[in-house]
């Protein structure tokens, strides 16, 4: 859950009172963009991306011009420009037009939790404007402050003596800057990141900080940041189908996480657990369609939700259904199992029959019970499999799981069709 | 600020060595301790670790107590009342819901001093909170673990506090031995201390470290800790990406670290863990390097690549653990703790091939699973058919639902469309069997319907007519013949399922088909055999007999009880009909034991419901409505026979079927529909947490007590609309296309009626009029032209059999002429209760015509449909009642009730 850009950042900064740029979204009229450049001498032309997008300038992805002609150019030019960054690949939804803000001083400035601290904590550095990785560690400073006190002004202050920062810039970035405690805090944020901060001469010749570019990430478990009233679609280009409808089960009872690592995948593997869902999806490797957390003492209703959400969009496509977790504490092993056969029933009786081999390796409360459950099912429906327990080494069985994979593929589904009765 | 703790830390940590993270002098008060989670976890975990939970708190639930093994511990309001009481306590652990956790934590921190250890079990605490519990807690000098964690244990004090390390058996994961163990995943915590003996190693201290973003007890910490702890000789840490808890680490004491999650670098939000996500330089591969400089290795380890150094190994697997400790145990000259027990190697439990040929690899045999699962196991193989846990069942059904999309409800996942097209004496199986019948199943229910259909010298005829008489409505008519059916009547024939289901489930029977399975090894008392048995002949039992050979059925259940040498009574054979519809889903475990214990009941339920409806003067000694006792058992089915029942005589092909598809449409609305909400009462007020004390006729009574002219009526608006508009057209065949009416003229003439009496309505000020029975949904409602899908699939399906009415095409016309002439803003759907009347007319129209049926008698036909079909449904919710609900579960608590005045 992840704003980039000042279009919707802009609507945030505003809350507490912080400067931005003047910035129009794609539906700009010409005059308005014309308006935009004689006010501002120029602007800044940016593809409008969601959630979290960075590196925008080093990929050539900003332009600048000075006339209409060369902004509805780079406007054409960018409205769907496409951008790699890290592993996702995403494609622009229209531009925004920023006006430019003249200044001698560009800051960096962001707050964010510090694993190093444990503690809320301040970067910044008066050489902003570029990627602060490329700085000598002695212009950037970490500070770390306390959360039930805030961040104060004496906190930038500080910070700003401890880099040498020019006097002119002191004073109005820690007037300006402890607001940004507010939107941070108050609203769910995990991170906030101006990026540049450009110190314009405001009225008088003193420096006022404008905020010419916005990144910021909530926390999706802390419902703070529907105060802000944002737009669902902001967040929507994050989750797919899949991931919406499991979300929407989503609750404090049991994780329900879930992330759709390869949609040609032939593995469904319904994890269990933190650490069994980190363990597994590694060795599945791109086998697994999902990697899910489903653990945390579900419900039956939501247990059958779930996995009647997860066949419906994965079980045609997979060749072995895998339900793995360690030795689980706390979850119920005959209400998850009794769950997820009960919807497994449920769609063969809709879809009909599908050619799958059943893996399960699982301990905990009930175990027996559950596998008991899971066995009838698999008895009525024909199915083959194996179900281990916790006394065989959960990384054996995924090997396990692949090894019917590879059987599946290599004319073992066609074997268990034949014997539902049905086409492979 | 911060409290100045021990070390040199530059925040305060007051856990010097491992010794006292869980120790038996901890005294622990446990916040929300009534919660689903710690009822279940806090009485194993206070029993384990000696009773050491003073008190819990769950606000306005002062003076109960949760149960447990070691004795009752109160509960307070709060957590100031505890300690007024006079409790003390020095450890808090909080199972309060997110949103609560912070307050929680803030509360046992301002009000006990005393407090100097929290346990956070609670997931997805934002991180908001979390930055201020840090705060809180740094400020007044207390150690969190967690949040999201399973909190901590010692296998040498025998103390687990908060969480469920170990599940419901600590003794089993908590061995003891010389390895602490730290964790970021909870199940790993104990999973690893389990891998560990398989080496022979056990444990001293484990910590759910929990892998949220802020970790308030972390590695350095624990590697703090661990240097202190004179038990501990090495640790194993399971370490995931995010975070630099374990950047720039030194250990005194050797380590195995296992750091998991190299493919999450992919991701761009968690799964699970909300603190596994790294940012920069903090993924798995960069952790992996630092405790790799931190052990003096350049390699991971594995069992073909055992690099290790006597400072520690790193593994990206947990199960090389145990293995990669015992090596870097060997450098440091230590032997294991104790012998190992158990190893990894795979093992299944449960397995089957199905008949495939299967790899070597695959083909694993099934072993025997470690005590105490192999006597579970063996256990369950015992155990006949489903066992169901019980909850609350008010508005819950485990059997029925509606869609609200479509409005199409599923009994036992089962389209109410499918039920349709099925034939009635399979709907009322399925009901209860949740699987429709076979040829054989077919025979059998038509039999034993046939058998107790004719109530001639029956007290429930008798009741049934002195109701009629009184001028009541079909409901409480057959409510009063039911109520003539009570426990006694039926008690031999259900200890009679009962046995069989003793005798034959340990001889392995699979198909109660089978007349040639080997009944030698079957033994039956007389005792036994006298459920089953009379001293004289039955003929009502020798006629069913008779009837199931005469239509080639088949019953291993009867073949037994005929061999008893001594004439069968008719109990005895319901209840081996009864026995052999239910065994094959008893045996797959799709059903209880319970309800086929009850199956006899419902099938004479059923048998009396149709057999009430018609009265007292057509039940004969030997024949029912006219048709001869021996023509009904040899070859009706029940859909002829509740036909004949309700219309006095045998139905043609078409109008059977319109009756199988009105039954089968009216089955079941869900469990909000009144009815089932009567039945499930009837049965919530008995209890069905004594299963065997419920009285299924009066559960049926609560379903017939809850319909009535509106609630079964609908068909009969319908019917008196369309009376209204054919009456005087001269129609004698409602099923030919060629009527000559015409159709569109009728549909035009009333749709301008009825605009006019709406802006008349209007005009006078007098308001909306009244809707014409059979259109419109509230659903189906919004788009340009609207249909009920439940009416598009019975369109088509009379239309694929050529099979025409009427009455349905006008419906169909009417409602493109209401928009035509504007007296309606769209084309509204024809709903499913204007396709019941449609068909339920086209059926009555000839003796209508005739002037056979008044009606008031139309009515009665019309509202005694609706039982025939929702008795099916009905029957469907009281056992799935019974199965799972609790005893008065269908109360509504004072605080949701109204006043209004």
């Amino acid at each position: 859950m992840n704003i980039t850009g000042m279009l919707n950042g802009s609507k945030l900064l505003n809350y507490v009172g912080f400067p931005t740029s003047e910035v129009l979204g794609p539906e700009a009229s010409e005059d308005d963009i014309k308006g935009m450049i004689e006010r501002h001498g120029s602007v800044f032309i940016k593809p409008l991306f969601k959630g979290g997008v960075g590196k925008k300038g080093k990929s050539g992805l900003i332009g600048r011009a000075e006339d209409l002609k060369t902004a509805l150019r780079e406007k054409e030019r960018l409205y769907f420009a496409e951008h790699v960054h890290g592993n996702t690949r995403v494609k622009a939804q229209g531009v925004t037009f920023e006006g430019a803000v003249p200044a001698e001083h560009e800051v960096y400035f962001s707050i964010s939790d510090s694993t190093r601290f444990r503690a809320p904590t301040i970067t910044i550095t008066h050489k902003g404007g570029v990627d602060i990785e490329e700085l000598d560690p002695s212009e950037i400073v970490e500070v770390p402050f306390e959360a039930l006190t805030g961040l104060k002004a004496f906190v930038i202050a500080n910070a700003l003596s401890d880099i040498g920062a020019p006097k002119e810039i002191v004073s109005p970035l820690v007037q300006y800057l402890p607001r940004l405690w507010e939107l941070f805090h108050h609203y769910g944020m995990t991170t906030l990141e101006l990026n540049p901060i450009r110190m314009k001469p405001g009225p008088g010749g003193r420096l006022i900080p404008v905020a010419c570019d916005f990144k910021c990430g909530f926390d999706r478990d802390d419902p703070r940041w529907q105060r802000l009233n944002l737009p669902n679609h902001l967040f929507a280009a994050d989750y797919s189908d899949f991931e919406q409808e499991i979300n929407q089960l989503r609750t404090y009872q049991g994780q329900s996480d879930v992330y759709v690592i390869n949609d040609q995948g032939t593995v469904l593997a319904p994890t269990f657990g933190g650490g069994a869902n980190s363990a597994v999806t590694e060795a599945l490797g791109d086998r697994a369609i999902i990697s899910s957390d489903f653990g945390g003492n579900p419900p039956y209703e939501k247990m059958r939700d779930v996995a009647r959400i997860s066949f419906k969009h994965w079980l045609a496509q997979s060749n072995v259904l895998f339900i793995i977790g360690g030795k689980s504490n706390n979850t119920d092993i005959e209400t998850t199992f009794r769950a997820m056969a009960d919807a497994l029933r449920d769609y063969f009786n809709q879809h009909g029959p599908v050619p799958l081999y059943v893996v399960i390796g699982r301990g905990g409360p009930n175990l027996i019970r559950g596998m008991g459950a899971f066995k009838d099912t698999l008895d009525a429906l024909g199915l083959p499999y194996r179900m281990f327990g916790f006394d065989s080494a959960m990384s054996e069985v995924v090997n396990y799981a692949l090894h019917a994979d590879d059987w599946m593929r290599n004319g073992g589904r066609e074997q268990v069709a034949k014997k539902l009765g049905i086409a492979a | 600020m911060y409290q100045q703790g021990v070390g040199d830390f530059k925040y305060f940590v007051g856990i010097h060595t491992l010794e006292q993270i869980a120790t038996r002098d901890d005294r622990v008060c446990v916040l929300n301790i009534l919660g689903g989670e710690s009822s279940a976890v806090t009485p194993v975990s206070h029993a384990f670790s000696g009773g050491n939970v003073v008190f819990g708190t769950a606000p306005g639930k002062r003076g109960q107590v949760l149960k447990t093994p070691a004795g009752e511990v109160p509960v307070y309001n709060n957590v100031r009342e505890g300690l007024d009481a006079g409790h003390d306590f020095n450890t808090g652990v909080v199972y309060l819901p997110p949103s609560g956790v912070r307050d929680g934590v803030a509360e046992l921190i301002r009000v006990n001093p005393r407090l100097r250890k929290v346990i956070i079990i609670t997931e997805k605490v934002a991180v908001h909170d979390a930055r201020e519990i840090r705060a809180m807690a740094q400020q007044a000098g207390v150690d969190v673990f967690g949040a999201n964690c399973l909190g901590v244990a010692d296998a040498w004090n025998r103390v687990r506090i908060g969480g469920a390390l170990g599940g419901d058996a600590p003794d089993e994961s908590l061995l003891q031995g010389s390895v602490a163990v730290y964790s970021n995943s909870g199940n790993f915590t104990t999973t690893i201390a389990q891998y560990l003996a398989t080496e022979g190693w056990g444990t001293t201290t484990s910590v759910s470290s929990g892998k949220d973003v802020y970790i308030h007890f972390a590695l350095p910490e624990f590697a703090y800790a661990l240097s202190n702890d004179r038990r501990s000789r090495a640790a194993v840490v399971y370490i995931e990406p995010g975070g630099y808890y374990e950047h720039s680490l030194e250990f005194t004491k050797p380590v195995v670290a296992c750091v998991v999650g190299r493919w999450k670098a992919k991701l761009t939000r968690a799964v699970g863990h909300a603190g596994a996500l790294a940012g920069s330089g903090d993924d798995a591969q960069a952790k992996e390097k630092w405790f790799q400089q931190t052990f003096g290795v350049d390699e991971i380890f594995t069992p073909d690549n055992p690099v290790v150094s006597p400072r520690g190994a790193v593994v990206t697997n947990i199960a090389h653990i145990p293995l990669a400790l015992t090596r870097v145990m060997e450098l440091n000259n230590r032997a294991p703790d104790f012998a190992p027990r158990g190893d990894l190697s795979l093992k299944p439990w449960f397995g089957d091939n199905r008949g495939l040929e299967l790899p070597p690899e695959l083909d694993l045999p099934v072993q025997e699973a470690i005590a105490p699962y192999n006597h579970q196991i063996a256990a369950l193989a015992r155990q006949i058919g489903r066992s169901f846990p019980r909850r609350p069942m008010k508005d819950a059904s485990g059997v029925s639902q509606m869609d609200p999309t479509s409005q199409i409800t599923r009994l036992h996942n089962q389209s109410i469309l499918d039920s349709a097209t099925r034939p009635l004496e399979s709907n009322l199986c399925q009901a209860l069997t949740g699987e429709h019948n076979g040829d054989n199943d077919n025979i059998l229910t038509n039999v034993a319907i046939a058998g107790y259909l004719n109530l001639h010298g029956d007290s429930m005829i008798a009741a049934a007519d002195a109701a009629r008489e009184a001028g009541n409505a079909p409901n409480v008519v057959l409510s009063s013949a039911l109520a003539m059916l009570g426990p006694k009547r039926i008690e031999t024939a259900r200890q009679g399922v009962d046995t069989l289901i003793d005798l034959f489930a340990q001889a392995g029977l699979e198909d109660a088909r089978d007349e040639d399975f080997d009944l030698s090894g079957i033994a039956i008392s007389d005792e036994q055999a006298a459920l089953f048995c009379g001293d004289k002949p039955d003929p009502r039992a020798e006629a069913m007999l008779r009837a199931i050979r005469a239509r080639g059925g088949r019953s291993v259940f009867l073949h037994f009880i005929e061999l008893c040498d001594r004439p069968l009574s008719r109990d005895g054979v319901l209840a081996a009909i009864a026995a052999t519809l239910a065994w094959g889903p008893l045996m797959r475990k799709r059903i209880s034991r319970t309800t086929v214990r009850s199956l006899p009941w419902y099938l004479r339920v059923y048998a009396s419901l149709i057999g009430a409806s018609a009265d007292g003067r057509r039940h004969q000694p030997d024949s029912y409505c006219g048709v001869d006792n021996e023509e009904l058992l040899n070859r009706w089915s029940v859909g002829e026979m509740a036909y004949l029942s309700l219309m006095g005589e045998r139905g043609d092909d078409a109008s059977l079927y319109a009756f199988q598809v009105l039954t089968g449409l009216l089955t079941s609305n869900g469990p909000g529909s009144i009815s089932a909400q009567g039945c499930k009462g009837a049965v919530s007020s008995d209890g069905p947490e004594t299963p065997q004390r419920v009285q299924i006729n009066k559960a049926m009574i609560g379903f017939l007590s809850h319909t009535g002219f509106s609630h079964g009526g609908a068909g009969y608006e319908g019917i008196t609309f369309l009376v209204d508009r054919f009456r005087e057209t001269g129609l004698s065949d409602a099923g030919d296309a060629g009527h000559g009416l015409d159709l569109d003229a009728m549909a035009c003439d009333y749709a301008a009626q009825y605009r006019q009496a709406k802006q008349a309505a209007k005009d006078a000020g007098a308001g909306r009029i009244g809707a014409i029975a059979g259109i419109n949904h509230p659903v189906f409602k919004d788009k340009p032209v609207n249909r009920d899908p439940r009416e598009v699939f019975i369109a088509r399906l009379f239309a694929d059999r050529d099979d025409y009415n009427v009455f349905h095409e006008y419906y169909k016309k009417l409602v493109k002429a209401l928009f035509q002439t504007g007296a309606t803003r769209n084309v509204f759907c024809v709903n499913i209760d204007g396709v019941i009347s449609a068909l339920l007319l086209k059926m009555l129209w000839p003796r209508f015509r005739a002037g056979t049926l008044d009606e008031q008698a139309l009515e009665v036909a019309a509202f005694t449909i609706f039982l025939y079909g929702r008795m099916i449904g009905c029957a469907a919710e009281i056992d799935d009642h019974i199965n799972r609900g609790k005893n008065m579960d269908t109360r509504t608590p004072a605080s949701r009730l109204e006043m209004v005045s």
